[in-house]
Formats: structure tokens, sequence, C-alpha cells
């Protein structure tokens, strides 16, 4: 990433970091106890649940790596997002409400305690938090990787490693004395810059791009990009576009950082609101990578910017070139924003996987989970720094394959779970299992597949299939009557 | 005694929804078919909101003739069609109907139908206590 070397962009990361770190300190002495820790006190209002759902789903990808694969790849790259049409009424109508009302009638704080009711089966559960903790590692791993490049280019922090260290650093420091009052109200504050930045950007790179059609003429008569630039499935494979409309779609279903957040909710009736709030807060941020994938090849294309050694120079390229010194300020803000309320997110899950639901699985229980809660999101933050650090590459690979792991394993065994009682604990471990480990196998090609055709599709897909015949083989079994009632409300 | 929200029926014909999709899916990437892929692509979700949904029947079938449509549309025009405004016609079609519609219909539908009675949230909050 090139160094965003303007005074403004400097004081507006200051600002932000300082902001992040304040909510720390106000958030430690409202973080009593292990529901404050893990739930935030399960208090929040539902335009808060909702934001805070945003900014933990929509990572740094959204604001850099998006446009930069746009860049690459054409229009078809907008097919990953193209389904947030249908995902938060999908969420609402499949999962929320069951979640919600499951931390109604039992402490139910994490997406493995939630299995473990549903299920009553220690190893579902155990499954479920081994496969949150693979996916924490890498998610967790590249937002610091990534945290560590955009505080490098923004600051013009010299040092890699240190770059890395201060940003871990703040994060560590709010997660670990507020937990999840503190993650959600950074995520707050983050997914409104979000959503100015992204508002921000957006008309003013239709505007430096020359307007809207302007743009797709400059685009479609050039030679670089072409008109199949701004078909539908451009110049990918068909199945590739096609496979991000069905991953994720279906595999938000799985994704505990976003489920996580609905347990906090303080009534559950507000969920009437809450798809209208996720989803229109989500296709609000969005208008970022579409405007800048939009603009910046049209820039290129118009020669007005050089063309892109790195796809994923395009939004910093544009904010240093174009964007004016306060909207290139709010944009860095929101980019390290984006990236830091997923980290934050995954801190707290990575924790809860080792303090509250593997020891749950194994038949015990930590005595005081608020001070271990927060040794553990030390623990578990360092040592997705340092493995980033040292093994960025196999980092990259984890982060790549991570939604797909939530989405494979844990979307079969709730969405449908949760909805039908027939879904017995084997079925649900075997589809946990099957989605865990076929979606490793095929993210490391251990298995060929046709080209444009995405792992996660296929390992998705099986854990489904694999869910529904051993329900239907293995038949019901009893449900304790609460969860049964959770299930009918 | 808890009585069921969905009828069996609807139950049955989701999760055999669910099924087909899922196969669809799973051999439309393995086999490299865009066909059964976008097919059981647009199928997923609305088998799986009907799962959850006690009385969704019109929006549902909505969102599927929609997402069906949308996508056979976009697998059927070539090179993405014939130009409409400055865009080709397929990507309008994505950009501007795949994903507002349903958004609109589902959110909508969300909140207009969402039911939780404050009876069942009582007796809810009963269960724990006792």
């Amino acid at each position: 990433m090139p160094i965003l070397d303007r005074p403004l962009i400097v004081v507006a990361a200051v600002l932000y970091l300082a902001a992040v770190t304040g909510i720390g300190v106000w958030s430690l002495r409202r973080t009593r106890n292990a529901r404050d820790f893990w739930v935030a006190g399960q208090a929040l209002g539902v335009v808060v649940t909702g934001i805070a759902t945003m900014a933990a789903a929509f990572s740094g990808f959204v604001f850099v790596g998006g446009p930069g694969l746009t860049y690459r790849i054409g229009l078809s790259s907008l097919f990953i997002n193209v389904s947030i049409g249908f995902t938060a009424g999908l969420l609402g109508w499949t999962v929320a409400k069951r979640l919600r009302l499951l931390a109604e009638v039992r402490d139910v704080y994490t997406i493995p305690d939630a299995v473990l009711c549903r299920y009553r089966s220690r190893l579902a559960s155990g499954s479920a938090a081994v496969a949150v903790l693979i996916g924490t590692v890498g998610y967790l791993g590249t937002q610091l990787l990534a945290l560590g490049v955009v505080m490098k280019a923004a600051l013009g922090i010299e040092s890699a490693l240190l770059a890395v260290a201060l940003g871990t650093a703040v994060i560590l420091f709010y997660s670990t004395a507020g937990g999840m009052v503190a993650g959600v109200w950074t995520d707050v504050l983050q997914g409104s810059l979000m959503l100015l930045a992204a508002v921000g950007v957006f008309f003013y790179a239709l505007d430096a791009g020359g307007g809207f059609g302007e743009i797709a003429s400059s685009i479609s008569s050039s030679e670089r990009f072409g008109r199949q630039f701004l078909e539908p499935f451009g110049k990918t494979p068909v199945l590739m576009p096609l496979g991000f409309f069905f991953v994720f779609g279906i595999g938000v279903l799985g994704q505990p950082h976003m489920l996580h957040k609905f347990f906090m909710l303080r009534d559950p009736r507000r969920l009437r609101w809450l798809p209208l709030v996720l989803g229109g807060s989500q296709g609000v941020c969005l208008l970022i990578w579409l405007g800048l994938g939009l603009a910046v090849p049209a820039l290129v294309a118009q020669g007005k910017l050089p063309p892109l050694a790195k796809p994923d120079d395009a939004a910093p390229l544009f904010l240093l070139h174009f964007a004016p010194d306060l909207l290139a300020g709010l944009a860095v803000a929101a980019i390290l924003a984006a990236i830091m309320s997923t980290a934050d997110s995954f801190t707290n899950l990575g924790a809860a996987a080792l303090v509250r639901d593997l020891p749950k699985a194994l038949g015990r229980q930590v005595r005081n989970e608020l001070l271990w809660g927060r040794i553990a999101t030390v623990g578990v933050t360092l040592a997705a720094a340092v493995t980033a650090y040292l093994y960025d590459d196999l980092i990259a690979l984890l982060g790549t394959f991570s939604f797909g792991t939530f989405g494979a394993a844990l979307a079969p065994a709730l969405a449908v779970g949760l909805n039908w009682k027939r879904v017995t604990a084997a079925a649900a471990t075997a589809s946990i299992l099957t989605g865990t480990v076929l979606n490793l196998v095929l993210e490391l090609k251990l298995i060929p597949l046709p080209p444009g055709a995405l792992p996660t599709a296929v390992s998705l897909s099986a854990s489904f299939a694999v869910l529904l015949l051993v329900s239907w083989w293995t038949g019901g079994e009893e449900i304790d009557e609460d969860v049964l009632a959770v299930m009918e409300a | 005694m808890i009585a069921d929200r969905i009828s069996p029926l609807t139950r049955r014909f989701a999760l055999v929804l669910l099924a087909l999709a899922a196969l669809a899916t799973l051999l439309g990437s393995a086999w490299s078919s865009p066909w059964l892929l976008a097919m059981g692509g647009a199928v997923f979700p609305v088998a799986l909101i009907s799962l959850g949904a006690p009385r969704l029947r019109w929006t549902l079938l909505l969102l599927g003739i929609v997402l069906v449509g949308m996508l056979a549309a976009l697998l059927l025009l070539p090179d993405g069609g014939p130009d409409f405004g400055s865009l080709p016609l397929g990507t309008a079609l994505m950009l501007f109907v795949l994903v507002p519609v349903p958004f609109i219909l589902v959110s909508w539908a969300y909140a207009a139908f969402f039911d939780l009675r404050d009876e069942d949230l009582e007796r809810l909050r009963r269960m724990r206590k006792s």
C-alpha cells in the first residue's frame, strides 16, 4: 500500500485510535461479569445491534480488497455482494429469533453454547468450537496483518512489525478491558465511520470519473478493460460468480461474528426491524466497493491514473490522488475501523471458545470466566498476531477460507437444526465435521475441482446434504422442553 | 403441548426443496454445470426461509421467481445482453433488480410478519425461572 502522507490522514488515524482507546477505558467499569464480557450485558437496541453486526461482518476487504478484486476481474466480483438482497432477511427468518430466544431461556452466550442446548451433545458443540477456533485464527490473523499494512501507510511507520504491534495493542487494550461492551460500542463508532466514508467516497468517485455514463463508456471503450469488464460474468469462469452468490448468500448463516451479536439484543421483539437495519446498512456500506470498483478502472482508462501495479492499491491511490484531505482522512479511519471491528469480534469469539466452549465440551467449567476470558483474549490475539507475522502465507490461506469454514461447518446445524425437530445430534456433528474437514481438503486442493468452482460451494452443499441424510436416517430424538418452546415460538 | 408453527406438508415441501437445492449446488460445482449451480443457489434461500417462516407463501413464491428468473436471464443473455443505459442489460438486472427487490421483499416481510407474542415471551421467561 502506498504511503498516505497527508497531515489530515495522520490526524484522522490518530483521532480514531484515541477514540477506540477511550471507549475501552469507558467500558472497563461497565464490564462486571461474564455476561457483560461475552454478550455486552444483553442490553443493546436494534439499531446498535444491526450496525455492530454490519461492522463485524464487513472487514477491510470491502474497502480495499473488494475494489482491487473488481479492478482485476471486473463487475463479476460484485456477485460476492449481490446476495445481500436476501441475507439479512434469511438470517432473520431462520436463526436470529431462535438464537435470541435461546438466550432468554438459558445462559447462551456463544454459538457452541446454542449447539449444546439444541442437541444436548458435547461432541457437536465441541466440534463447533473447534471450527470457530480454526476460523478465528485465520480471520484474526489476516485482519491483524491488514491492520499493520494500513497503520504503516497511514502513520508512515517504517517497521512492519511495529505497525502490526501498535494496531494489535490498541485492539487488545479495549477488547481485554471491556470485552463485548467495548467491542460493540467500538463497532458502532466503526460502523458509523464506514457508512459515512462509503457514501462520501461513492459520490466523489462517480464525480471524479465524470458520472456513471462516462465511467461506463470509458471502461467499455478501453483496450485494457473493454465491455467484458462490465458484463455480469466478465472475464471469470461462470462457476466463480455463481459460486460467490451461493457461498456468500447461504454461508452467512454460519458466521459466528454476526450471529453472536443477536444474543446481545435487549428485547427480542425488536428483532422485527433487524433485517431492515442490517441489510440497509450493508447496502450503503457496499457503495464504496461499487464506486471505487467502477471509478478507478475508468480513471485508468481515461489516462488520469497510471495502470495499477497491484490491484489492491485501487482504494489508497484514489484517496491519495482524487479525494480531498477531509474525505481521505475519514476513509482511512473507516478502513482501520472496518479491520478492527472484525478483529475485535474474533478476539472475543476465540477467547470464548477456549474459556467457555471447549471446557464445556470436555465436561468442565471455568470458574472465573471474566478473568480467564480477559487472559484468553490476550492469548488468542497474541497467538494470531505472532502466527500471522511469522507465517503470513499460511495465515493468508487460512483467512481466505475462514468464511467458508464457518459457513460449511455451522450453517446447516443452525439454520436447519433450529427449525426442524428431526435433526439429531449425530446429524449435526456429522455436518459440522464434514463442513470443516471437506473445506480444508478442498482449499488445500487435495481434491481437484473444475476451473472457477469454489471449494466452499462444494463443502457447504455437502454439509447440508449430510445433515439432511443423517437426520432422515437417524430419526428424531428428544429435545428439552424449553428449547422446543423456543423452536416453536 | 407445543403446537407446530408450520404444517407438516409445508415443512416436507421445504425440506425436499432444500435437499434438491443442496444436490444441485453440489453437482453444479463439482461437475461444472452453471445451470445446476445457479438454480440450486436461487432455490436454497427460498427453501430455508420456508422452513423458518410460517406465513410467507406469496412472498416466497415471488422471491423464488425473482431469484430463479434473474439468474436464468443472466445465463441466457450472451455477453451480458444488449446495452441498457450505460451497462449491459445483465449487469443492470444484477444491480438494479437482483439486489433491491429481494431486500424489499424479504426484509419487509420480516418486519410485517414477525411474530413474537408477549405471552410466548413470558412463557419462555417462566421456563427459565423454573
